[in-house]
């Protein structure tokens, strides 16, 4: 399932990029920019400052929707049994439903809208979500593309088995991998996952020779210490074929997003990681021999 | 207020210039219009072009001059810095009219003294009945009157002021200096054959150029004998040596070539005033500067005579100079001008005429010189081709990321091969230049108003299709229809009831360009204009009589995107869908979307059709056909040049409308694309605002599919830029890649960038639906803007005032 088809984009690989967004994400990380993207299934938003209250969505879903919420609608979200029938119901799109099933026909006719924009260094960059959590279409899309020689990016968390990862290899130009903390504890306390699992999917994934970049996320009373990104960045230094690192400072840019979703955003939404406060880990890094960027 | 950073980059000297005239309140200058007004009342018995040729004559000779301090570029168009002069001959009524409301006008205020009022309501009585505007109206049908005054189609400015829209032969007058004209005309007017009728005619034409390049000289060397006067009355050394070269400067140039860099420069400024004295008309523009400047540069280089520094230096005056050029409007026609521009357009970059990349280092020059200055003056167009180099390209957008929407780019790959088409001789192709805005011409070899003919209002042509022909702003029905929308069984019979209505509308806009072009040939022919395009001289013809080598023409349609967006939304919601009748869409559309009901069918409107701007071929080409029915219908017509010897004598399209869509828009009810009654249309060929979701590669390949080859008179694109979008050097790199796909690839005639500013982002939050299209990108994340919350945006607000560093 798909959750946003973004052209031109230009801060995810080289070149102008069509990004796909897949839905689904193993992981919890507290901070997500895209909230939207963990549930596997349908997503219901709802923005209730372009609400004119039509009223057609409790019309549509009695048993879930009800007008009577204080702020615009009340909205029951997990007595929702088929979120389809909310597709397309709401005239001035308060209420909207993400998460769309798009054959890999569908997706390559979107892709190759902007192939003339491409050029020498463009292309197609999945992400998501976790796009190695996709069942096998995500492979067939991969073939495809690889067939039409349209450079693919993937962004991933590698927080999969290794199983998933391995079929994407030799199909993928560039791997752009989130590398969150090395930390075993606090990889488990903040995200619900398996530090150790991406590092050694990290490290195998190399070892095959795929082209990957590493993503660090900078985040504020999660990582944003000398010693835990010195940490990660020694990690990545014993994997040879690694030679870049990118830094991404912490936004705050999703908040929103948790509150059309009904959902509590639980991380500290007030701080802001200016570009000034990564210039020691860049320093660090290239001193270690990477090559780095901000921002992606 | 300069930045700090900024005013290192410049001279003290050109820090105070500029400052000066951007400082000075625009006022109106009353001596034009007296001397104008004494020599037509006093010369009654003499044919038009001597009236006109004495009355410059009188202006050049008497008008005030003056020589500001540390000026190194001479010449003014008037008494004092922004005051605009008097035209009494175009229109002079609205005037007494407006004075009072003058300086309280909501933009492009002027100030006026009681005495200059007085004297200008003197002058304004005297011109009763014998202005273009009365003539050009006397011309018209009732009906063309009616449509006139129905604002369906707009020619105000057109028998308003003078034409222009014109770059002359810049190349020829600095190869043969102004003697050369002289003898170019001597030589002609000995071989009139005064036995004829036409010969009658052509003496005097000869007589009038003679007289009108006497008064140039005449003026130039009036600021020679100040410069002269001024350097004995300093003490300063350095000053009496600048004040000695500007009076050799004049004392050459009123007479000889130029012989260096400098003089090249303050000739083509004189000619570039002189224009705007003789006549009113905008868009007077320089053409190629870059290229025909760049022979004097080069050698003035190489002999030690020139620096870098000072050229720039020259340049930067030169452009402070041309913003303290002023032009006043009626407040009709300053609505579809807003900011008041006078489009004196400097087109740099481009090829050779052998297919060479054309850029040198007084490109490079002139692309830094505008980008240090940021003022509104000259308009700064780069002309892309395929092999432009990165260097260039990156130049340019360090000057587009200051933020004052320059330069714009326009593009020979689409553009050459199509004049080639309509007959442009190779060489001349590939020397056209920017006029005004985006619109093009080959300088000096072409008539004027490439674009700027009429004004038609497409979406008041689309409200009349709906109601067989009826028109609900005049209550008029002028041209009777196919039949109701409610009797519109299918789109296809409401796509028939457009081409009926669209073809009447199209010939309607041409019958006024011609009871307008025969007003403006009779009554206010131009002289020096007509002496520097070719090949007034050797046919003896001003440029209105056919003189001009070329003759392409187009007027304005404004409400492109609006156009394809209703078209889509009936025929997908009402069509199709049967979402909204059609008596229910009428109602709605009446009632300008009204009370619940009302505002769901506008939501659905605008949330549940294709928008053109998203790269969606639904709407996309509909449009295309939709607009193809004009483009049609305009191949039927020609100029009033025809067989009179220009090549051409044609019209096309043109979207070049500047600010002409919120004019037009507040003369629209409510129309289907959703879009609220009397409020702005979109502009030129760019998406509705707020409507393309998509981004800009969609953007481009939306506005690529319009018939460009057609649209010769220009397909405006702005679009929006967040200054984080480019601050890094690889961004900056991404964006050139993509317009090397829109132009190279998709054949895109042009883009223009507005940073998005702090204010824009504040508009945007508070009214989110207009803005729907400014989108925050970040790495794995998008959101449109409008969707972050509240403090989110005052964050990016914040940050975006610290990145632009006003």
């Amino acid at each position: 399932m798909i959750f946003n088809i973004q052209r031109f984009s230009t801060h995810d690989g080289d070149g102008i990029r069509t990004l796909i967004f897949y839905k689904g994400c193993p992981l919890r990380c507290q901070w997500c920019s895209n909230p939207e993207s963990q549930s596997f299934g349908h997503s219901i938003l709802y923005d209730r400052k372009s609400c004119k209250n039509f009223g057609d969505c409790a019309l549509a879903a009695p048993e879930a929707i009800s007008r009577s919420g204080k702020n615009g609608l009340e909205i029951k979200r997990d007595l929702i049994t088929k979120p389809e029938k909310l597709r397309d119901v709401c005239a001035s799109r308060a209420l909207t439903l993400s998460g769309e099933s798009k054959s890999v026909d569908e997706l390559l006719t979107e892709i190759e809208k902007d192939l003339p924009f491409y050029r020498k260094d463009g292309g197609v960059t999945l992400s998501g979500g976790e796009p190695l959590a996709q069942g096998k279409e995500l492979v067939l899309l991969l073939q495809r593309l690889h067939e039409r020689r349209i450079s693919t990016n993937m962004e991933t968390s590698l927080h999969v088995k290794w199983e998933m990862v391995e079929r994407s290899v030799g199909l993928v130009k560039t791997f752009l991998v989130d590398l969150k903390h090395t930390d075993p504890v606090k990889f488990r306390h903040y995200i619900k996952g398996d530090a150790g699992l991406v590092m050694e999917n990290l490290e195998k994934l190399a070892y095959f020779g795929a082209n990957v970049v590493v993503r660090i996320p900078v985040i504020p009373g999660f990582n944003h210490t000398e010693e835990e990104i010195q940490q990660m960045v020694d990690f990545v230094s014993i994997i040879k074929e690694i030679k870049e690192i990118h830094f991404l400072p912490y936004h705050t840019f999703g908040v929103e997003k948790y509150r059309m979703l009904g959902m509590e955003y639980m991380f500290d939404n007030t701080v802001q990681v200016e570009e000034e406060e990564l210039l020691p880990y860049i320093q660090y890094a290239q001193s270690q021999g990477f090559t780095t960027k901000t921002g992606g | 207020m300069i930045a700090a950073e900024q005013a290192k980059e410049i001279t003290d000297r050109i820090a105070h210039l500029r400052e000066k005239v951007l400082s000075t309140k625009p006022t109106v200058c009353t001596e034009r219009a007296r001397f104008y007004t004494e020599v037509y009342r006093d010369n009654e018995e003499q044919p038009v072009i001597i009236k006109r040729a004495l009355a410059l004559q009188k202006t050049l000779e008497k008008m005030t001059i003056f020589i500001d301090t540390g000026e190194l570029i001479v010449g003014n168009q008037s008494s004092s810095h922004r005051a605009a002069p008097i035209f009494p001959e175009y229109a002079v009524d609205w005037l007494p009219e407006e004075m009072d409301e003058l300086d309280k006008r909501p933009g492009d205020a002027f100030y006026i003294t009681d005495e200059h009022k007085e004297e200008l309501k003197e002058i304004a009585n005297w011109w009763k009945g014998k202005v273009l505007w009365d003539r050009g109206r006397a011309l018209m049908t009732q009906e063309l009157r009616d449509l006139q005054d129905s604002a369906i189609i707009k020619a105000t400015g057109n028998l308003t002021s003078g034409d222009a829209h014109i770059a002359v032969d810049f190349q020829k007058i600095l190869h043969v200096g102004l003697s050369g004209y002289f003898k170019e005309i001597e030589l002609f007017h000995k071989r009139v054959d005064h036995s004829d009728r036409e010969g009658v005619r052509k003496d005097k034409f000869y007589s009038a150029l003679a007289i009108g390049l006497e008064s140039f000289q005449t003026f130039i060397r009036r600021y020679g004998d100040m410069a002269i006067y001024l350097s004995k009355e300093s003490n300063d050394p350095q000053r009496i040596n600048e004040l000695q070269v500007i009076a050799e400067n004049c004392d050459v140039i009123a007479e000889k070539p130029p012989r260096n860099f400098y003089q090249a420069l303050q000739l083509v400024y004189f000619v570039q005033l002189i224009l705007q004295i003789e006549s009113n008309g905008h868009s007077v523009s320089l053409g190629r500067l870059d290229q025909y400047l760049y022979p004097f540069y080069q050698k003035d280089l190489a002999d030690g005579k020139l620096t870098g520094e000072f050229a720039t230096e020259l340049l930067e005056n030169t452009w402070i100079k041309l913003l303290s050029v002023n032009k006043i409007r009626p407040w009709s026609h300053t609505e579809f001008s807003a900011g008041g521009p006078l489009y004196q357009n400097v087109t740099i970059g481009g090829q050779t005429t052998d297919g060479k990349d054309a850029v040198n280092e007084l490109s490079f020059l002139i692309l830094d010189s505008v980008g240090k200055m940021r003022l509104t003056q000259p308009n700064l167009s780069v002309r892309f081709h395929k092999g432009i180099s990165e260097e260039f390209m990156m130049a340019s957008i360090k000057v587009i990321e200051k933020g004052f929407g320059m330069p714009s780019f326009n593009n020979d790959e689409v553009v050459i091969p199509e004049l080639i088409n309509l007959g442009v001789e190779r060489e001349d192709a590939y020397n056209y230049s920017a006029i005004g805005c985006i619109e093009i011409a080959v300088p000096g070899r072409w008539g004027y108003r490439c674009t700027g003919m009429s004004f038609l209002n497409l979406m008041r042509v689309f409200l009349a299709t709906l109601y067989d022909g009826f028109d609900s702003q005049s209550g008029k029905t002028f041209h009777k229809g196919i039949g109701n929308f409610t009797d519109f069984s299918s789109y296809d019979e409401l796509f028939e009831a457009w081409q009926n209505q669209i073809r009447y509308y199209t010939r309607k806009t041409v019958e006024i360009d011609t009871a307008v072009d025969t007003a403006l040939e009779e009554h206010v022919p131009d002289i020096l204009c007509s002496a520097f395009v070719e090949s007034c001289i050797s046919r003896g013809k001003t440029i209105k009589e056919g003189g001009s080598k070329y003759d392409f023409i187009s007027g304005l349609q404004v409400g492109i995107a609006n156009l394809g967006n209703a078209l889509a939304a009936i025929k997908k919601l009402v069509y199709e869908e049967e979402k909204i009748g059609r008596e229910e869409l009428l109602d709605a559309l009446e009632r300008n979307f009204e009370g619940k009901e009302g505002e769901k069918i506008r939501q659905l409107l605008l949330n549940f059709a294709p928008k053109y701007g998203n790269d969606d071929d639904y709407v996309d080409l509909l449009l295309k056909d939709a607009y193809m029915e004009f483009i049609n219908e305009l191949e039927n017509y020609h100029t009033t040049r025809y067989n009179r010897g220009p090549i051409g004598c044609k019209y096309y399209a043109g979207t070049s409308s500047i600010s002409a869509n919120v004019p037009s828009g507040a003369v629209v009810p409510a129309t289907p694309d959703g879009r609220k009654a009397f409020t702005p249309v979109a502009e030129g060929s760019s998406p509705s605002s707020g409507t393309d979701l998509l981004g800009p590669t969609a953007v481009f390949k939306s506005v690529s599919k319009l018939p460009t080859g057609k649209i010769m008179g220009g397909v405006l694109l702005n679009q929006k830029l967040s200054p984080s979008a480019i601050a890094k050097d690889g961004d900056k790199h991404k964006l050139i890649s993509v317009l090397r796909t829109f132009f190279a690839e998709l054949k895109g005639w042009h883009v223009q960038y507005n940073i998005v500013s702090r204010e824009t982002l504040l508009a945007a939050k508070k009214e989110p639906e207009k803005y729907r299209d400014l989108v925050v990108r970040i790495a794995g994340y998008s959101a449109f803007f409008t969707t972050l919350s509240p403090d989110t945006q005052d964050d990016i607000i914040a940050r975006t005032e610290h990145t632009l560093n006003f």
